[in-house]
Parts: C-alpha cells; sequence; structure tokens
C-alpha cells in the first residue's frame, strides 16, 4: 500500500508538471488558435534565471523571483510585438500550418540558444521554496516542492477554467479564437487578448520552473521536452480546455509512475506513449478533438 | 448585348485554363529524368573532385538528408500534410540497415532493398491508421511516435542503447576509405537523383494536381472526386520510405548509428531544412539540407549558437516570406521579368506611337 501511494505522490507531482503547462498551452490555443511550443523554454528561464541571481548574483530569493518573472513577461511582450504582431494582425508571413506550429517553435530555438550562451550547459536549480526534509506519514514520503507543484497545477487550472467560464473577460478571449472578425465586430481587441494571455501564460510558466526546479533541476535543453509533453496534455485536452488539461496531466503522471513501478522502469514512457498513441488512433472522438478539427 | 459576351468570354476563360493545366500534365514529362541525370552527374562529378575528403563526407550526409527532405516537400510543402514522422523512418532506414548489416549479414544493396520493402510495409501500416486522423490529430499521433521510438532506441540492448550499431557498411567497397566514401557518394547522389524524378513526377502528374486541391481545401478536393483518405496515406508512404532511405545513406556514410537519428532534435533539423530554403521548392530543399549541413558541422560559431541561428532565421524567414528562400528568390525574378516586361511594353509602345511597332507590340 505505502509503495502504491508512493507511486501515486510521485505519479501526482510530474503529472501536475505536464499539466500546468497543458493548461498554458490549451488557454493560449483557445484564444488565437497557435500552440506555445516555447512554454516549456520558459519554464526553464524562470528556473534557470531565478538560480542563477540567487547563487550567482547574490539577489535575494524573492527579489530574483520578481526581477526573473519580469524579465520572461518582457521577452513575451517582445515576441508578441516583434513577430506575432506582424503574422496576425497585419497578416504579413505564413499562416495555417505555419502558424499553428513554427513561430513558436522558432521562439523555443531562440531562447534555447540564449540560455546556453547566458547560463551554460550545466544543471540548475531554484532554492526552494518550502524548504525542508520531505514530509512522512508511515512509508508514505512526499516532498515539499511536489506538494507546491501539485497545488499550484491545481490553483492555476482551476483559475483559468473560472476565467474562461465565468468572467466576461474570458468569454471575449474565447470569442476571439472561434472567429478573428466575428469579436472585432462586437468591439473585442483580439490582438489585446492574444498578447495579454500570452504574458501570463509565459509567466505562468516561469512561476512552475522556480517552483518545480528543485524537484528535478534544469538544463538549457530541458524546455523543448517538457513542452512536448504539454502538447500531449493538451491534445488530450481537445487543445482548447485548460482545466482538462490539467487532470489529464495528472493522469499521464500517474499512469507513467505506476507503469514504471509495475511493470518496466526503463520502458515505462515506451508504454505510456504507446498507450497514447493507441488510445489517439482508435477512439480521437473521446479526447473530444473532433470540436477543433470541424 | 455586351453583357451575354462578356459572360461567354468568363465561361472560356477556365475552359482554357484547364486544358492548359491538362495540357501540362502530359505523359511523358522530360522534367524529371533531366533532374535525376542533373543531379547524378554534378553530385558524382562534385565527389570525384573532393575526392574523399571531409567536406565530401559532410556532403554525403547532407544528400542523405536532402532525400528526406525531397519527400517532406511533397508531405508538408505540396499536400500541407502536418506529419512529424519523418525522423522515425529515418531511423528505420538507419537501424534497419545496420541490423541487417552486422547481425545478419546483408551486403548494402540488399539491405537497402529491404529497407525499402521494410519502410513500405511499416508506413503502410502507420500510415493507415494514423492518416485517419486529419490536420492536429495527425499531427499530434505523429509527436507521439518520435518520443517512444526515441526511448526505446535508447534503452534496448538489441538496438546498442545509447552507444548504437557500428560498422554499418559503406554502399560500394573501394581498396581506400577515401576510395569508398566517393563510391558511396556517388551512389547516394544517385539515390537522390531518383528521390528528385518520383516526387517531381508525382507532383507533375495528375495526382499532384489532385494532392494541391486537397491541399487547398480538403471538401473541395473530395467534391472532384479525390479520395482523401487514400491519397493521404500514398503521400505519408512516399515520405516515410524516402526518410529511410535517408536514414539508410546516414548509416552508410558515418558507419554508425546512434538514438540521436530518432531524436526530437533530428526532426528538428529537418524541419529547419526543410522551412528555411523554402518548403515547395524540391530544388531548394536540396540545396538547404546539404548547405545546412555543411555550415552545422564545420564552423564552431555557428555549431555552438545553431539554436538561436536556427530560431531567428526561422521566424524572419516565415514573416518575411513563409516560402522561404526559394519564394524570396522567385519574387525577385518576378520583379525583374515584370520590369523586362514592362520595358518591352513601352519600347512597343513607342514603336507603335511611331507608326511600325505592330509586331513588337504583337510579340509582347
Amino acid at each position: 500500500m505505502s509503495e502504491f501511494l508512493n507511486l501515486l505522490a510521485a505519479g501526482l507531482t510530474s503529472g501536475a508538471i505536464y499539466g500546468i503547462l497543458g493548461a498554458c498551452l490549451a488557454v493560449w490555443f483557445r484564444v488565437c488558435n497557435v500552440l506555445n511550443l516555447a512554454v516549456g523554454d520558459f519554464a526553464m528561464l524562470g528556473a534557470i534565471g531565478t538560480a542563477v541571481l540567487v547563487q550567482n548574483d547574490d539577489i535575494p530569493f524573492v527579489a530574483a523571483i520578481v526581477v526573473d518573472l519580469v524579465a520572461v513577461g518582457v521577452v513575451a511582450w517582445l515576441f508578441d510585438r516583434l513577430v506575432l504582431h506582424f503574422a496576425f494582425d497585419r497578416r504579413a508571413g505564413g499562416h495555417g500550418i505555419v502558424s499553428v506550429f513554427f513561430y513558436t517553435f522558432g521562439l523555443s530555438l531562440v531562447i534555447e540558444g540564449a540560455a546556453r550562451a547566458l547560463f551554460g550547459t550545466d544543471v540548475h536549480s531554484a532554492p526552494a521554496i518550502w524548504s525542508g526534509p520531505a514530509l512522512t506519514i508511515a512509508d508514505f514520503h512526499v516532498q515539499r516542492a511536489g506538494i507546491l507543484v501539485i497545488a499550484l497545477a491545481a490553483v492555476s487550472g482551476l483559475a483559468l477554467w473560472a476565467y474562461l467560464h465565468f468572467t466576461v473577460s474570458g468569454r471575449a478571449a474565447s470569442a476571439c479564437g472561434e472567429s478573428v472578425l466575428g469579436s472585432r465586430i462586437v468591439g473585442i481587441d483580439s490582438a489585446l487578448f492574444r498578447r495579454r494571455i500570452f504574458i501570463m501564460t509565459a509567466v505562468l510558466a516561469a512561476l512552475f520552473g522556480v517552483v518545480e526546479s528543485p524537484l528535478t533541476g534544469f538544463t538549457y535543453q530541458s524546455g523543448p521536452t517538457i513542452s512536448l509533453i504539454g502538447v500531449v496534455a493538451a491534445g488530450f485536452a481537445a487543445f482548447r480546455r485548460p482545466g482538462r488539461a490539467v487532470v489529464v496531466g495528472l493522469v499521464l503522471g500517474v499512469a507513467e509512475a505506476m507503469l514504471g513501478g509495475y511493470v518496466s522502469t526503463e520502458y515505462n514512457d515506451v508504454l505510456l506513449y504507446a498507450i497514447l498513441f493507441v488510445i489517439l488512433i482508435v477512439q480521437p472522438e473521446i479526447l473530444g478533438l473532433s470540436a477543433v478539427l470541424a | 448585348m455586351t453583357e451575354p459576351a462578356a459572360s461567354a468570354s468568363g465561361a472560356v476563360q477556365p475552359v482554357v485554363a484547364a486544358e492548359r493545366v491538362a495540357h501540362q500534365v502530359r505523359r511523358r514529362d522530360p522534367v524529371p529524368v533531366s533532374a535525376f541525370v542533373c543531379i547524378a552527374v554534378v553530385g558524382s562529378i562534385a565527389l570525384s573532385v573532393m575526392n574523399g575528403s571531409y567536406l565530401g563526407l559532410q556532403v554525403t550526409t547532407g544528400v542523405g538528408y536532402a532525400v528526406v527532405t525531397v519527400g517532406m516537400v511533397l508531405q508538408l510543402g505540396y499536400s500541407r500534410q502536418l506529419a512529424f514522422s519523418q525522423s522515425v523512418f529515418m531511423g528505420v532506414g538507419a537501424y534497419g540497415t545496420a541490423i541487417l548489416e552486422t547481425k545478419y549479414n546483408f551486403n548494402s544493396a540488399e539491405s537497402l532493398l529491404a529497407v525499402i520493402a521494410l519502410a513500405t510495409v511499416v508506413s503502410l501500416l502507420v500510415g493507415s491508421v494514423v492518416t485517419r486522423a486529419p490536420g492536429l490529430a495527425l499531427a499530434l499521433a505523429t509527436l507521439l511516435l518520435p518520443l517512444f521510438i526515441y526511448e526505446l532506441a535508447t534503452f534496448s540492448t538489441y538496438l546498442g542503447s545509447f552507444a548504437g550499431i557500428s560498422g554499418v557498411l559503406p554502399f560500394w567497397n573501394g581498396a581506400t576509405y577515401e576510395q569508398e566514401l566517393v563510391r558511396s557518394g556517388i551512389v547516394s547522389v544517385v539515390l537522390l537523383g531518383l528521390a528528385t524524378g518520383l516526387i517531381l513526377r508525382v507532383m507533375r502528374s495528375g495526382i499532384g494536381l489532385q494532392l494541391m486541391a486537397m491541399a487547398e481545401d480538403e471538401r473541395l478536393g473530395e467534391s472532384l472526386g479525390v479520395s482523401l483518405r487514400q491519397r493521404r496515406l500514398e503521400v505519408f508512404v512516399l515520405g516515410s520510405v524516402l526518410a529511410a532511405v535517408g536514414g539508410a545513406i546516414l548509416a552508410s556514410a558515418q558507419g554508425l548509428v546512434t538514438p540521436d537519428v530518432l531524436s526530437e532534435s533530428a526532426e528538428i533539423t529537418l524541419l529547419i531544412m526543410v522551412f528555411v530554403p523554402g518548403r515547395k521548392s524540391v530544388t531548394a530543399t536540396i540545396i538547404g539540407a546539404i548547405v545546412i549541413e555543411y555550415l552545422t558541422t564545420s564552423t564552431s560559431f555557428i555549431s555552438t549558437n545553431l539554436s538561436t541561428i536556427e530560431g531567428v532565421v526561422l521566424i524572419l524567414v516565415l514573416i518575411v516570406e513563409p516560402d522561404g528562400v526559394a519564394g524570396a528568390v522567385a519574387r525577385l525574378l518576378g520583379r525583374r521579368t515584370d520590369r523586362w516586361a514592362a520595358g518591352l511594353r513601352a519600347a512597343a509602345a513607342k514603336a507603335r506611337a511611331r507608326g511600325g511597332g505592330s509586331r513588337a507590340g504583337d510579340a509582347v
């Protein structure tokens, strides 16, 4: 029983990672039908940036977090002004599959390269926000950072879900994704919503990076891998439902941990992705992707 | 009376255009054969001149990538089929060749043929289920493939784990390493020529027109009688088989296969090689693949800052010219020919004004 509970805790922690990034991807896709493939790189910037500010520049931890989150917000704002504004508002550049994937894919490459130049190739971890040994009840152990990650994922998922469903601003944001022209006709500034939510999800991902980095550590190459898993979580939430993306992420994490614990520690990821692949191919309708495809 | 005449001429124009298109889709098309001969001859001469040097190895590796990108032009550029499985099939080609040659004593010709057959069967099986899912679902499904195949190769002792499999044979043996490299390079460019000829033939055929209609609007294609699922599957299989051939060339040139060939960074490299030179131009992607492979392995500045350079170039290309460098060149040439045409028209108008320019005007 204790093994099961420990696996469950580990699974929920890694699942929260997938879920929160999936939620960030889903909420922005809902607004502008673009996948943010740089979301993992924003998390990496949050983790490594804070670690470097604290360890190398002796800046107090809280100040370092604030400086880092502001810096990430500025990067996101600049990308919107310099690239997305021209691509979407001025209708320059490519559209269709190009706009869905490749603008943010380019941003991901730029951030990865810049992080390598700035921070080097070492593994970095920000200090723990809630420091101390793992909490233990009988044989059940859970890391304090893990509890924070799960809590952040749950709060973020709930907040994003509530924002989209119960606020006028959230409904206006959703309308932009349904029809840019229609939303503009009724006076909604789609560019403003795109920019706001892009910056907001970038900062949220960076904050998540700060909270999570004591558990796993980050290198300049961590971004694309966690972005891809976020895409999978968002995809299984029809790319548009942030709350559901968090739930899917948690389920993926628990399934991965259980497969690792009870089947194979080496092939748990292989099995998990294979199962997801089969589900996606056999029953795509169950996942709600038909709504996106329509 | 003028209105019916105008509508009649309007109705005639599409018919004439359709006849022109039909005329272009001839049974005997010299372009694919010319492309094959041109690539094989120019590539063989260039590799012979390089005489087995490190540059020759870089070009041969670039040729391997070019075979994959030629298939991606049909998949991504021409048919707009958003599939991210090319690195997986490159791995099928590379690992298939390595296993057959090192564990089952196949020679290089036998292993190449076996790998083509294997890739055809695997891509048919995978494609028959994957291509059921259109658009983003297809992208997501094919995105999952490299994730778990890479993990599988990394942990499998049969596939050599992290170290991979060494001892892959060159395509054509020689007395020295340099001679082997030149000969294998020549076989590689012949394969690239064949791949290019095949893709150009498909793009310039009636099937190519159907793919173009599908890419513009799937409902339009369906209403024209195009079998969407069949065409999607054919494009997927063709692209995958060419990716496997590219993987076999890489394995043969380097004599080694590692899980890196299956990784997401391999897929990223391929996407850059297609999008930056121009995803709709076969010529541009061939040159682009070879040039990018050369640049990334020959200068330390580029290899150190590769991600930043790739990202900036990709974003600039997508914003300024979505059809890549080939699109920019075509646009520049188009402007120049427009200027020439305007100059000719002006000259013809002057000649007419002088009273003797009807022939020049007719010519324009």
